[in-house]
């Protein structure tokens, strides 16, 4: 799996390059700018990209854009962000209605070794990883009445990990519960929202951030 | 000076009896004692009126040009003298009288004929009625007889060649060029000031222009109808006094006009009266209305700025040269106190004006003080908003330092460490292992609290984004329920950053201490402000003052020139509505 780092900060840098490289991915580039990302993606070709929403010379959103820009011009490229800050906003105009092999994280994830390596991987196989805090920010948002009052606890945290991005496999991992429990809860959930049953994980999570996104 | 105007006096009303008599003796039953008299009458109004208008206003052209029209009037009737010295002086004379009271009218009220068309009107005129006179005299024989003479014939001293038609033609050319052509010329030059005057010059100018109007319209008819034969006598009647009641009405509008300065003097001590009782504000309508100028301006001087400031302490610009607006500085002992920008046509009342200043000086220098107050105000107003400007801009600026710096540091420095965790992986001591897992955790906590320092320093998204999603974003993030409504558009961002600390302090406070269940947030815009109000259904009972920091949002809100409201009743919730101009 062949990736390109695109972070400002040498530091950071240097540490995500040396985790993805040890975990066995070949880190085909690394650069500090959005002009650099974009010839480092036409030579490179790489399976992922990972960029930082700030960098220079503006430091607001150049990741951000370079994002859209690759997605649209290489849409085999997967790419997930990485930022400061996330904004559920943000999040929603990045995916643009195409979640497959893309990821919108903060950028304190990647302590968490594993998880992160995991959502790279997922992203890099057209998966699709949510920050969590987004999620909680959609599920924050106030409808009248509100649907998401008639899920259980556990259903909501279902619902959650499917926003995020996570296959019915990720799920029961997660949870520790098994592939049929998580079925049921899936369809549960799908039932008392109203959503009509989504046959791949794509277009699930596609269904779910749509229904969470409408306020 | 009072001499001269006694002795003139006493001139014009010996000159009135003889023209009476002069009349009398030689028209016999071509006039009546009545219309004699009555033609003296006018005379003498005009003389009147000159000498009140000269004693009034002794640097005014105006007195002694009324005066002179007064004694021409009479000295016209000396032309149906049979004496030939008389007769060829007094013909000669006999139509400047015209002239002159045309000139007065269009020298009223300055003295002065103002405008390019009036000036050469005035000079046609006066060449007119002093050249065909002349003309007229060289050739008249006394054969034929001419308009408005007696049929005995005269003897002229300036004959030198006898043709009596030529004469009768001179004349009948002359009574259609001046009396039809000039005369009307004259009419729309009066109707066309009068369309031009401001409200204020309109009303004074009005009776005098009505009066010219009348007197003109009779010389455009005799004009047209100079070459019809002589209508009937009752026409002829009503025709004679039509022209004395022109020429009459002249010098009593311009005594009407005399008088309206006599009463607007009368208005100076009301406004003596009056200012006694004016707060400083009121002193600029006390004198709009003492001055008859609705559009009045005050300006007072200020010494450190050296500048004229209106009562509201904004800078106050002068009119220029070509103005209708005029102005009149009012000092006391050399320095300058005010100014009155003023209707142009009051500069023809200096007197008016200087009364009126003079008599409101102690006010304007009481108002002066008030002003300089209000202007130091203003400043301070400004300087409040540009606190709040730079503040935001600091906080943006820390904000971004915090993203940029520290908090990056410190991912990449947790980032190391835990690389450096998994290196040694299970060769590690377990202590080892524990402690670096422990300086990542409290890593990853010093970034989350930075994380939400930068936020409420000042939240990125509301510089990218705006007020809606920034609400939208806060709202998102409370821990109860929070309905958000709130209208897509950007605003100034001092105006949206106040906005949103508004709803987010707010916010803060219903979480902490209202125990409330939900809440709603609203941002709109109404007639150029915006409205952003935080309610909800908790325990109320909280005040601006308590210093739960709506005390920082209500002086942050009214550097903004806008209001802060919190009514909060115990038990029924709180509602805080902060209202914010925003331009339009």
């Amino acid at each position: 799996m062949r990736v390109v780092i695109a972070e400002d900060s040498v530091l950071l840098r240097e540490g995500l390059a040396r985790l993805l490289a040890e975990s066995g991915m070949e880190v085909a580039a690394r650069v500090g700018n959005a002009d650099a990302l974009h010839h480092a993606v036409h030579r490179e070709r790489p399976d992922v990209v990972v960029v930082d929403v700030r960098m220079p010379p503006t430091q607001t959103d150049e990741g951000a854009r370079a994002a859209r820009e690759i997605r649209e011009r290489h849409p085999e490229v997967a790419i997930l962000v990485l930022s400061q800050v996330v904004e559920a906003k943000h999040a929603l105009e990045l995916f643009s209605e195409r979640p497959e092999g893309f990821g919108y994280l903060l950028k304190d994830r990647v302590l968490e070794v594993d998880d992160f390596l995991e959502s790279v991987r997922r992203v890099a196989n057209g998966g699709t990883a949510m920050d969590p805090e987004v999620v909680a920010q959609l599920f924050g948002r106030r409808r009248a009445p509100d649907p998401l009052e008639e899920l259980t606890p556990r259903e909501r945290e279902v619902l959650g990990l499917m926003a995020e991005g996570f296959s019915n496999a990720g799920i029961c991992k997660k949870l520790f519960l098994s592939p049929k429990t998580v079925e049921t809860h899936v369809h549960s959930i799908f039932g008392k929202l109203g959503l009509p049953p989504a046959p791949d994980d794509h277009r699930r999570v596609l269904a779910v951030l749509a229904y969470l996104r409408q306020s | 000076m009072t001499a001269l105007r006694l002795v003139l006096a006493a001139a014009g009303i010996a000159l009135g009896v003889l023209a009476y008599r002069v009349q009398i003796d030689n028209l016999g039953p071509l006039t009546s004692s009545t219309q004699a008299l009555a033609i003296v009458a006018v005379g003498w109004a005009f003389l009147g009126a000159g000498l009140i208008a000269w004693a009034r206003r002794p640097g005014n052209r105006l007195g002694p040009l009324l005066t002179a029209a007064g004694f021409a009037l009479l000295a016209r009737q000396f032309r149906y003298s049979h004496d030939p010295l008389a007769f060829t002086v007094f013909f000669t004379l006999s139509e400047l009288s015209y002239g002159l009271a045309a000139h007065s009218v269009l020298a009223y009220p300055s003295g002065h004929v103002r405008g390019r068309a009036e000036q050469l009107l005035v000079r046609v005129g006066y060449a007119s009625v002093l050249v065909f006179p002349l003309a007229i005299l060289l050739v008249y024989d006394g054969t034929e007889r001419l308009r408005f003479m007696d049929p005995r014939p005269h003897e002229n001293l300036l004959l030198v060649w006898e043709n009596g038609s030529l004469a009768v033609t001179l004349q009948r050319i002359f009574v259609v060029w001046v009396w039809g052509v000039l005369a009307s010329i004259f009419i729309a030059l009066v109707l066309r000031r009068l369309v031009r005057a401001t409200p204020r010059a309109r009303r004074l100018l009005a009776p005098l222009c009505l009066a010219a109007v009348v007197f003109a319209l009779r010389a455009v008819y005799e004009g047209i109808f100079a070459f019809v034969d002589r209508p009937s006598a009752v026409v002829d009647d009503v025709l004679f006094w039509w022209q004395i009641a022109g020429f009459m009405a002249l010098p009593i509008a311009l005594v009407a006009g005399m008088l309206r300065a006599r009463l607007a003097r009368a208005n100076v001590g009301e406004l003596v009266l009056e200012l006694e009782r004016t707060p400083p504000e009121g002193v600029r309508d006390a004198l709009a209305r003492a001055l008859a100028d609705p559009a009045l301006e005050v300006g007072f001087w200020l010494p450190e700025r050296l500048e004229y400031v209106d009562g509201r302490g904004r800078p106050l610009v002068l009119p220029g040269e070509d103005d209708d607006r005029a102005v009149t500085h009012l000092d006391h002992d050399g320095e300058p106190v005010a100014v009155i920008v003023h209707d142009a046509s009051l500069v023809d009342e200096p007197e008016l004006l200087l009364a009126s200043g003079a008599a409101a000086r102690l006010a304007l220098e009481n108002a002066r003080l008030h002003a300089d107050m209000r202007a130091q105000l203003l400043e301070v107003q400004e300087s409040r908003v540009r606190i709040v400007q730079a503040a935001d801009e600091e906080r943006r600026r820390i904000e971004r330092d915090l993203h940029d710096g520290a908090q990056q540091r410190l991912v990449a420095l947790a980032l190391q460490l835990r690389s450096a965790q998994r290196e040694l992986g299970h060769t590690a001591d377990p202590e080892v292992d524990r402690l670096l897992a422990e300086a990542v955790d409290e890593l990853q906590v010093a970034v989350e609290e930075l994380r939400e320092l930068a936020r409420g320093v000042h939240p990125a998204i509301l510089t990218e984004d705006g007020l809606a999603a920034a609400l939208e974003s806060l709202t998102s993030r409370a821990p109860i329920p929070v309905a958000l409504d709130v209208s897509e558009g950007r605003l100034p961002a001092q105006v949206e950053a106040t906005a949103y600390f508004v709803a987010c302090e707010a916010l803060a406070n219903v979480v902490k201490h209202a125990q409330a269940s939900k809440a709603t947030v609203s941002a709109h815009r109404r007639n150029g402000v915006l409205i952003v109000e935080v309610e909800d259904d908790g325990v109320g009972g909280a005040h601006a003052e308590n210093g739960s920091g709506l005390r920082g949002l209500a002086d942050r809100v009214e550097a903004l020139g806008g209001r802060f409201v919190v009514e909060s009743p115990t038990g029924g919730g709180t509602h805080v509505v902060g209202e914010i101009p925003c331009g339009s």
